[in-house]
């Protein structure tokens, strides 16, 4: 990125140290940021720091298991107490299970809850939490939604229900927020994650059906494609964009 | 439909009790699941309540019409502390999911389940997060579960009603309801003169349960008289 349109600004990117996280924190980076990578790991972290430190950004990784209200807030707080503002938060963490098939009629509410807690109530508690900062600097709240929330998955019928529930938050919210200068945006992205990097890795026949799909030919990478529309939803350049979901996907999704 | 109980989740209140009633009153078999009586968030009590609306006959139709009266309160989201949000967003989410898992058990082959929303997440509601927050949940969730059943012929499709009508049915907002509806801005008129929003929601039910609905599953019909026209 030529511009550092972040440059002395702070992030906040929880589920930063791999796949879409890790790519969206490098983008900040790239613009300038101080980033603070939240992470349930700081040890699975340091690639993924040194990643945002090369492309010009400052890393701070943040010990945070966002389904930990503490840690949340410690998170924020250690932040804001280290550069004096927070201007942006992408809330990215998906549960260890999201891309794991569920069987919908035999799962239990035990399931449902590892899903809900990761991306529900941690954009509830992460909002809250960073509100009075982020309309301090007038900054904006960011959640990676998916595809899935927007058409709706069959082997992923949790995942789908938490990321449709995530629009439906940050439709709300940007209207709430509004009057402060806060803006609330998702984006939906197709991305190589963890999840389909292995599928690249052992099932090339199965990964090359699922790059057929995209008009563009490829499936996003997570720092050159994922990452700027992101910095962009964040930035000055997206200050009368607020409510929406920015499908980020090749064309593969275009029915929204 | 009218030999098969079409058995409403919630029809016990609003939207869904005014369903319920006009069901009956055209001929249809009707069983009632009530949300205020039943805790739709335990699989146990979901069952046996399905169980026992749909009394001797075979369910054709579930209308699930509920949503957690706590998600009815507007509250800042700043405000809200992680008890509420629990109690308005969690809860409604859960026993979607709950009623959902439940009702798959008992539905035969080509049944139809049809979920009545409030239009609220379409556009978003200050003060109200987490009802649309739960909304669009599970209205995704709805399409998520039309793709699984599609192989036994079940569909499942939303109605999304205005707030007004979803917490009173047809009830006129007045000094005695008026604190149960919480304040939504008119983004626009309606394009068609005001009517019986139980009325259109029950003769899309019917259409929906009923041979010309077989082929329409994961479809959001927005039955509020033209306000909120989806993209």
């Amino acid at each position: 990125m030529s511009e550092q349109r972040f440059k002395g600004r702070v992030v906040l990117v929880t589920g930063a140290a791999a796949g879409v996280g890790r790519g969206v924190a490098r983008a900040f980076g790239a613009a300038g940021a101080r980033v603070g990578l939240a992470v349930r790991d700081p040890h699975a972290a340091s690639a993924a720091a040194e990643g945002v430190r090369l492309a010009g950004g400052q890393p701070v990784v943040l010990r945070c298991d966002v389904t930990d209200p503490e840690r949340c807030a410690s998170a924020i707080e250690s932040l804001v107490d280290r550069y004096g503002r927070l201007d942006a938060v992408v809330h990215n963490a998906v549960s260890n299970r999201s891309s794991e098939p569920t069987d919908f009629e035999r799962a239990g509410l035990d399931l449902w809850e590892e899903h809900a807690a990761v991306s529900v109530r941690a954009s509830y508690r992460l909002a809250a939490l960073a509100f009075p900062h982020l309309a301090a600097t007038r900054g904006a709240l960011l959640l990676m939604t998916s595809p899935a929330g927007i058409d709706g998955s069959g082997p992923l019928p949790f995942y789908s229900a938490v990321k449709g529930a995530q629009r439906g938050f940050v439709r709300a919210l940007a209207r709430e927020w509004g009057p402060a200068g806060v803006r609330v945006n998702s984006v939906a992205p197709l991305a190589v994650s963890p999840a389909l990097e292995n599928v690249r890795a052992n099932d090339p026949e199965r990964f090359a059906r699922i790059e057929a799909l995209v008009p563009l030919g490829w499936v996003g990478d997570p720092a050159d494609d994922i990452g700027p529309p992101s910095v962009f939803l964040c930035s000055e350049q997206a200050r009368y964009v607020t409510g929406q979901t920015l499908v980020v996907s090749g064309g593969r999704f275009t029915g929204l | 439909m009218a030999e098969a109980t079409t058995v409403v989740v919630g029809g016990d209140r609003g939207i869904g009790r005014g369903a319920a009633d006009e069901l009956a009153r055209r001929g249809h078999r009707v069983g009632v699941v009530g949300g205020g009586t039943t805790d739709l968030t335990d699989g146990v009590a979901v069952a046996a309540a399905l169980r026992g609306a749909a009394g001797d006959g075979e369910v054709g139709t579930v209308v699930v019409a509920h949503v957690e009266p706590a998600a009815l309160t507007p509250v800042a989201l700043a405000e809200l502390g992680e008890e509420a949000w629990d109690a308005a967003a969690e809860r409604t989410l859960q026993a979607g999911f709950v009623v959902l898992r439940e009702a798959h058990e008992v539905l035969p082959d080509g049944a139809r389940v049809v979920l009545v929303l409030p239009t609220v997440a379409a556009t978003g509601v200050a003060g109200l997060v987490p009802l649309c927050t739960a909304v669009e949940g599970l209205r995704v969730m709805g399409k998520a579960v039309a793709r699984r059943w599609g192989g036994r012929r079940i569909t499942v499709n939303t109605i999304e009603v205005d707030l007004a009508s979803f917490v009173l049915g047809d009830a006129q907002v007045g000094d005695d309801t008026a604190s149960a509806v919480p304040p939504v801005p008119v983004l626009g008129e309606p394009a068609l003169p005001a009517g019986s929003a139980v009325a259109d929601v029950v003769a899309i039910v019917e259409v929906l349960a009923g041979e010309a609905g077989g082929a329409l599953t994961g479809a959001l019909l927005v039955a509020d008289r033209g306000q909120v026209m989806q993209p």
